[in-house]
């Protein structure tokens, strides 16, 4: 009975989760029938107690998880919505926020600021009106009249701040502050209006003023300079550095002159009116015609008559408004990067603050935007509205009529709060075309959620030489003195009040916007901000120098025709055709049968290098036709480095015996697409083989000559001696086969039958198709029409059985190693990372040839394969070629190549992982999933890492490693691009008329080597690629001797060198023919005595004391060995340049070679085709004095 | 004859009026684990061996001690150390050859009394009565290695081919009959083949993932997501927490690009 009883209990207790009270009663209970339990029936109470404790524990551990995570706040909730709508990822936000922190200005500035300009202004209310007497300072600005005489009248109104300084958006590392003094209205009388009478009081108020600062005593420790506002002489301004401690010459403060917007009577600076006349610069006019307009001029005076009331607008928008304030500055750092800001012509700041003020009044951008909405806002604004009809941000409305009045003499315009002043009066039509493309792309680049955009906008420098594809430069004092004379309107002469660079950039623009048409896309002129000089020396005469960028179309920038009308149907057309292009203009008859006037600027047989450069011989042309402008009076900058991958001219290309068509000056780029047609004839025939046992899937090629990367000229020279294939190169092919059970499971055997597949190839070639072939352990090697392949066989058993293991339990798997790697790579993966690198290059044109400069200057360099692998060079040429650095896509090889080592400049190789998206197959979860692991696991990648969307789970360590390159070489290359920039940045930007010289790049200095070996020359052909000499020695003779196909036994020593030594000792050569092997040793502790260790005894020798350490000697004795029959002698880089200097002409190898060895050199087996090119003049100086180098060791 | 930590130096020479040579540390091989094939009291072992030392340069020179049975190398001194170093050579038509380092040598006598003797070598002389280097470098090298092992002979090697091939036609045939007759073992144990009545899967780690995937999802219970309140406040709070580690990383990335000056734009 009491036993049932016990039964019951546990029953009750499962089902009752009601109060605790009620547990803990029914606990008690069962604890007392428990107690009853105890004595006939032991074994039953033990197993009630671990029951009961399981639930309580898992209620109380869930309680607990929930404690952990904190319910967010509303702030919280609100924060992560706005990021989720506007940053797309938090990422962008926090980086804006970071970049706005640095940008912000110290409250040492900002003291100063305010504590100058209350000082500044309590010198303006002492100063009295006076007669200006013989004064020591140079007045800025060419007069019509001795500056005595002049009356100067005390200002009225306080000095105040205008511009960023107003704004709060001032930008660093140098702040310009700038400051506004009024002149009174007494000092301007009513006829100053007219022939720059206005300019000149400017003018000489400022120089008054100026003069006056230099006696106070405040000022007495200031530098004093004057300097053109946006390189324009009509506006002088001073620029005052102060000097103390506070500031430390960061700051700059530039003081304008203006005046009351009441001096004159409304209406006297509308754009159609005239204030400059003929007269006044000695011309004639007929009374009968109207007056020409002047509205460039009257917009220059304008801008100071209305500058008060606009700023005074400017600030009531931005004051105390952080969000337009950090917009505004997100905005001018993305103008300063792309330097559109720069110049007479520039975009300035000033215009987009007014333009944010524009879309608040439009109500578009809303009171409390945030910086980045205001900044995207005006983005797409600026992308999406069409300033050349006219837009106002006029209080008082203006008629539409008139807005379209105002808009007719202006390219640009953008009337400001007044409604008299047009802000974008100078702003040429492709410039501000050019801020519209460039804020489209940030638009799109915010758009693209696989992208970190940040970087692309804010952060990388564009420099607007490195955008366009070609660059024309007159700087020829008498030239431009000859066209302003003889060419410019007169009406834009009075317009721009006789200035040159406005009427030279106008009258080039429109004689090449003409000449071109659909050829280029953008004509912009590139400017330097004009340099200040002190006060007491004469202004400089600017204006006599003119730059111009073109950004080509490519889709029509080389074509080799101009069609004009035909001359039967529209006469007129064709005068005119024929008066514009002169002499060059022919009547052709044409293949549909239509005669009209044409002219030739080539072939279409014509290589890509040649057609590149058709748009420099018309706008040549055109300079002579019709400005009568001698080619070498200007430079025009397209190719010039484009002959660093030019066939040498000491090569004789009629010896050849081949049926294709080859000039002498054809180069790498043009010989690409006769080896691709073979291979093309080639793979047709591998396909049509007869009674193969299997079928041939695919072939592909995956030498970079197939995506025309190949920076070495490939001539169809090989040939059959003596059963052996003589080549100077290889390309290789892959060949996958189809599938089939019969394979063997054994790595030997299926390697046996994949040679025996081969060599059956081969017999078929040569039964079928009539090739020769040999059989080499790398694969099957064909000639075919000159050319050299090596055909190998690709099969996924292969890869299979490399990665197979098999574990302790018996189970197989299948794991990656280096072999598996290796062999994945370079039969599944090169081929479709060729076949993507060849399809953009078909997209864009100059990848290729990008990538041929890009190769030669690396090893020219003398960095090798082994030191920096050749992939890396295409992947991250092919990398600026995808990312979307800049609205146009780049067209020339020459920008590509400056576009390169920009990257390889800036570049933050640590922390980024180059990306290349090829066809868009990467998700953006696999992106972003790739990115966090590359920075969770940075030390497990290579110091360079790049990966493509072939690149699977080996993403990032595939194409480098951690030797190749390794840091130090990364390093090295960073400096020597940084070095290489600021050569061509220095050339490209100065007046004078010569570019960089293709050998002050692409020759290595010969500073920082410990050693150097040289080769024998005849041991070591030359390159067939233009020789640009060594940094060593002087020029040779040259050994186009044709190796035996697949024997590069330089590059193989060098790699053996670099296996067992490089520890030691760093090995450079240049691997496209050079001579001569550079050393340089490791750091000095390398080579210091060490304790004796069984596992660190390589190359030691013992040095007493029971202690080893590595002699320099003795490792120089095993490079010997290694080279032996190789190397001529070896020297130091002393001794090399010593020699040069004694000796100018080349060394004659033949006396050389006596002195060496004793007995007769053995007989040569391959054929000598030595050129009888000619022997190079003696060298100048080389301008690279380099110290790079030495920071290897 | 000089001595350092127990190991006789002597100076290795290329040519007879070497300087600046390396050295080379021997001594008698010993190890506390036998090692068939580094017999004790018959092996000699070297420190430093220049990459270019060839077994043949080695057997010529140690020759003149007494007869030798084998010559190997390591990267190091190990176990497993020799068998690293020719991992891939032996392999038929490839191209895998041994690392070209500073290595050791293992040089096994046929008899004891020749250590002794190799030991008492002043110099090892890697050249011959005439004064020239035994050691294969220079053109000689790299021409030899162009025409033996770059260049195929197709006929040799087809016959090669087949001769291989017959071997491992002979072997899978051989496999194949043992898998077939499936007879116990000593110890009683029946290998199981895939062929036959009672035969087995594969034993690939991608197969025994996807049968313990299938007794995995066997066993998973079926439940109903976010059906219950609990259920659905679980899921968006899961969501809170992901959305704030995600933060949280970024804001990391933030301060690791901070360290790099990322932020000044000029």
């Amino acid at each position: 009975m009491r036993f049932v009883q016990g039964n019951i209990m546990p029953g009750k207790l499962v089902g009752s989760p009601k109060g605790a009270a009620r547990t803990g009663t029914q606990a008690i209970a069962h604890a007392g029938d428990h107690s009853d339990l105890d004595e006939p029936k032991p074994k039953i109470a033990k197993s009630d107690p671990p029951s009961t404790a399981i639930p309580k524990k898992n209620n109380f551990k869930q309680r607990e998880g929930t404690k952990n995570v904190k319910p967010p706040t509303l702030e919280e909730m609100k924060e992560l919505r706005d990021t989720q709508n506007l940053f797309h990822s938090n990422l962008f936000k926090l980086q804006v926020k970071e970049m706005l922190e640095e940008l912000q200005l110290k409250q040492k500035y900002t003291d100063f600021i305010e504590n100058w300009l209350e000082s500044f202004t309590a010198f303006t209310r002492q100063l009295k009106d006076g007669l200006m007497e013989r004064t020591h300072l140079e007045v800025p600005m060419k007069l019509s009249e001795k500056p005595t005489g002049f009356v100067f009248s005390k200002p009225t109104r306080e000095p105040y701040l205008i511009g960023a300084a107003a704004t709060g958006t001032l930008l660093g590392p140098k702040i310009v502050v700038d400051v506004a003094l009024e002149m009174p209205k007494e000092s301007l009388h009513k006829e100053d209006y007219l022939n720059l009478r206005y300019d000149q009081k400017r003018a000489l108020y400022l120089t008054y003023v100026t003069e006056r600062m230099m006696e106070s005593p405040d000022y007495a420790e200031d530098q004093f300079n004057f300097n053109y506002y946006a390189n324009n002489p009509l506006k002088p301004v001073l620029e005052l550095i102060p000097v103390t401690k506070q500031v430390n010459k960061h700051l700059q403060v530039r003081l304008f002159i203006t005046a009351p917007l009441s001096s004159f009577k409304p209406g006297r600076f509308v754009p159609w009116n005239n204030n400059i006349r003929p007269s006044f610069y000695g011309d004639e006019w007929d009374e009968k015609d109207p007056l020409p307009s002047t509205q460039h001029y009257n917009a220059n005076v304008l801008f100071d008559l209305t500058l008060s009331e606009n700023q005074a607008q400017l600030d009531k928008a931005f004051k105390s408004r952080r969000n337009f304030q950090d917009g505004l500055l997100l905005l001018k750092v993305w103008l300063r990067q792309r330097q559109l800001d720069i110049g007479y012509s520039g975009f300035g700041a000033h215009i987009l603050a007014a333009f944010i003020v524009y879309l608040n009044t439009q109500r578009i951008l809303h009171q409390s935007s945030s910086s980045y909405q205001v900044a995207r806002t005006v983005w797409n604004q600026l992308a999406n509205t069409d300033w050349t009809k006219g837009i106002s941000l006029s209080v008082a409305p203006i008629q539409t009529e008139e807005l379209n009045k105002f808009a007719e003499h202006y390219d640009v315009c953008f009337i400001d709060f007044t409604g008299q002043h047009n802000l974008c009066a100078n702003i040429p039509l492709y410039l501000y075309q050019r801020v519209r493309e460039e804020a489209k792309l940030a638009v799109e680049l915010l758009n693209d959620m696989k992208l970190n955009s940040f970087p692309l906008i804010f952060m990388q420098k564009c420099p607007l030489y490195s955008r366009v594809d070609n660059i024309l430069k007159i700087s020829n004092y008498s030239c431009i003195n000859q066209m302003l004379t003889l060419h410019s309107h007169p009406r834009i002469k009075y317009d721009f009040a006789n200035y040159g660079y406005p009427q030279l950039l106008h009258l080039l623009t429109e004689l090449l916007k003409k000449g071109l048409a659909e050829r280029v896309h953008s004509i912009l002129p590139l400017e330097t901000a004009t340099a200040a000089w002190p006060v007491e020396k004469k202004a400089p005469v600017i204006g006599k120098y003119i730059q111009l960028g073109l950004i080509l179309q490519p889709e029509h920038a080389y074509q080799v025709l101009n069609k004009g009308p035909a001359a039967n149907d529209d006469h007129e057309g064709a005068e005119e055709f024929r008066r514009f292009w002169g002499e060059k203009s022919n009547l052709r008859r044409f293949q549909d049968g239509s005669i009209t006037e044409a002219v030739v600027w080539g072939t279409a047989q014509d290589s890509p290098a040649k057609k590149r450069l058709i748009v420099r011989q018309i706008v040549l042309h055109l300079l002579e036709h019709h400005l009568q402008l001698d080619s070498k009076e200007v430079q025009y900058i397209g190719g010039e480095l484009d002959q660093v991958y030019q066939l040498s001219p000491w090569f004789k290309v009629n010896k050849l015996k081949t049926k294709l068509p080859l000039g002498q000056d054809t180069d790498a780029e043009a010989l690409s697409p006769h080896v691709i047609r073979c291979y093309d004839e080639l793979a047709r025939q591998l396909h049509g083989l007869n009674d193969l046992p299997l079928e041939i899937v695919s072939i592909s090629g995956v030498s970079p000559i197939f995506r025309y990367c190949e920076p070495q000229p490939v001539l169809p020279q090989a040939l059959l001696v003596e059963n052996r294939i003589l080549a100077s190169s290889i390309q290789r092919v892959v060949i996958q086969l189809g599938q089939s059970g019969k394979w063997p499971t054994e790595l030997g055997a299926l390697r046996a039958l994949k040679t025996a597949f081969l060599i059956e190839i081969g017999e078929k070639l040569e039964a079928q198709c009539r090739l020769h072939w040999v059989m080499s352990a790398d694969g099957l090697l064909v000639l075919k029409q000159g050319y050299c392949f090596l055909i190998e066989l690709a099969h996924n058993k292969e890869l299979a059985l490399l990665k197979q293991e098999v574990t302790e339990r018996g189970i197989t798997t299948y794991i990656d190693n280096a072999a598996s790697r290796s062999l994945e790579r370079q039969h599944y993966i090169l081929p479709k990372v060729s076949g993507a690198l060849h399809s953009l290059h078909q997209t864009y044109s100059a990848f290729g040839s990008t990538v041929l400069l890009a190769k030669r200057w690396l090893a020219t360099q003398l960095l090798d394969d082994g030191l920096w692998p050749d992939m890396a060079t295409e992947l991250l040429v092919a990398h600026l070629f995808q990312q979307r650095y800049a609205p146009q896509s780049i067209a020339a090889p020459q920008t590509g190549f400056i576009r390169f080592l920009q990257l390889l400049s800036h570049s933050d190789f640590n922390g980024e992982l180059f990306l290349l998206n090829f066809n868009n197959s990467w998700q953006e979860q696999q992106i972003a999933d790739l990115e966090h692991n590359y920075r969770s696991n940075r030390q497990s990648y290579p110091p360079l890492a790049v990966a493509t969307s072939y690149d699977m789970q080996h993403a990032g360590r595939l194409w480098t490693s951690d030797q190749s390159p390794s840091q130090r070489v990364l390093g090295h290359v960073t400096r020597l691009a940084r070095h290489a920039l600021e050569i061509i940045e220095t050339s490209l930007m100065s007046k004078d008329l010569r570019f960089v010289r293709p050998a002050q790049l692409f020759r290595a200095s010969n500073e920082g080597y410990d050693l150097v070996i040289q080769f024998k020359p005849d041991l070591v052909p030359n390159s067939l690629s233009y020789d640009l000499g060594s940094p060593f020695v002087s020029f040779s003779q040259p050994n186009f001797s044709l190796p035996r196909a697949g024997s590069d036994y330089i590059a193989r020593i060098v790699g053996l060198l670099r296996s067992a030594y490089s520890d030691f000792a760093a090995f450079f050569y240049n691997p496209h023919g050079g001579k001569e092997l550079g050393i340089v040793w490791r750091p000095p502790t390398e080579f210091a005595a060490k304790p004796f260790k069984v596992t660190e005894l390589q190359a030691c020798s013992p040095c007493g004391n029971k202690k080893v350490q590595v002699l320099k000697e003795t490792l120089l004795e095993d490079f010997k060995l290694l080279l032996k029959d190789f190397y001529l002698r070896i020297a130091t880089p002393e001794e090399l340049k010593r020699e040069q200097r004694e000796h100018q002409k080349p060394m004659r190898y033949f006396d050389a070679n006596k002195a060496e060895e004793e007995s007769k050199p053995k007989p040569k087996k391959h054929r000598q085709r030595k050129g009888t090119g000619k022997k190079a003049l003696p060298k100048r100086k080389r301008l690279i004095k380099s110290s790079t180098l030495k920071v290897l060791k | 004859m000089v001595e350092l930590e127990g190991y006789v130096v002597v100076p290795l020479r290329t040519t007879p009026k070497a300087q600046h040579c390396h050295s080379i540390y021997m001594r008698e091989h010993f190890i506390r684990l036998m090692d068939p094939n580094k017999p004790k009291g018959r092996t000699l072992f070297l420190l430093n061996v220049p990459p270019y030392v060839t077994e043949d340069s080695l057997r010529t020179v140690f020759g003149r001690a007494g007869s030798i049975e084998a010559v190997e190398f390591a990267a190091k001194p190990g176990k497993e150390e020799t068998i690293k170093w020719y991992e891939g050579t032996g392999e038929p038509f490839s191209n895998t050859r041994p690392p070209f380092v500073f290595k050791v040598a293992y040089i096994v006598f046929e008899k004891n009394s020749s250590i002794g003797k190799a030991l008492a070598l002043k110099s090892i002389d890697l050249f011959n009565s005439s004064g020239e280097c035994i050691v294969k470098t220079g053109m000689e090298l790299w021409h030899e290695e162009y025409d033996c092992n770059y260049l195929l002979d197709a006929q040799k090697t087809k016959l090669q081919i087949s001769k291989y091939m017959a071997g491992y036609d002979k072997r899978e045939r051989a496999a194949a009959q043992a898998a077939k007759t499936g007879e116990a073992d000593a110890d009683g144990w029946v290998t199981v083949g895939k062929e036959g009545r009672n035969a087995g899967f594969e034993q690939k780690a991608s197969v025994i993932g996807r049968l313990e995937e299938k007794v995995a999802k066997g066993n998973k219970t079926k439940e109903l997501k976010n059906f219950y309140t609990f259920q659905i406040r679980e899921s968006k709070m899961q969501n809170i927490v992901e959305m704030r580690k995600k933060f949280e990383e970024e804001k990391r990335k933030i301060g690791l690009l901070k360290q790099s000056r990322r932020f000044k734009p000029f």
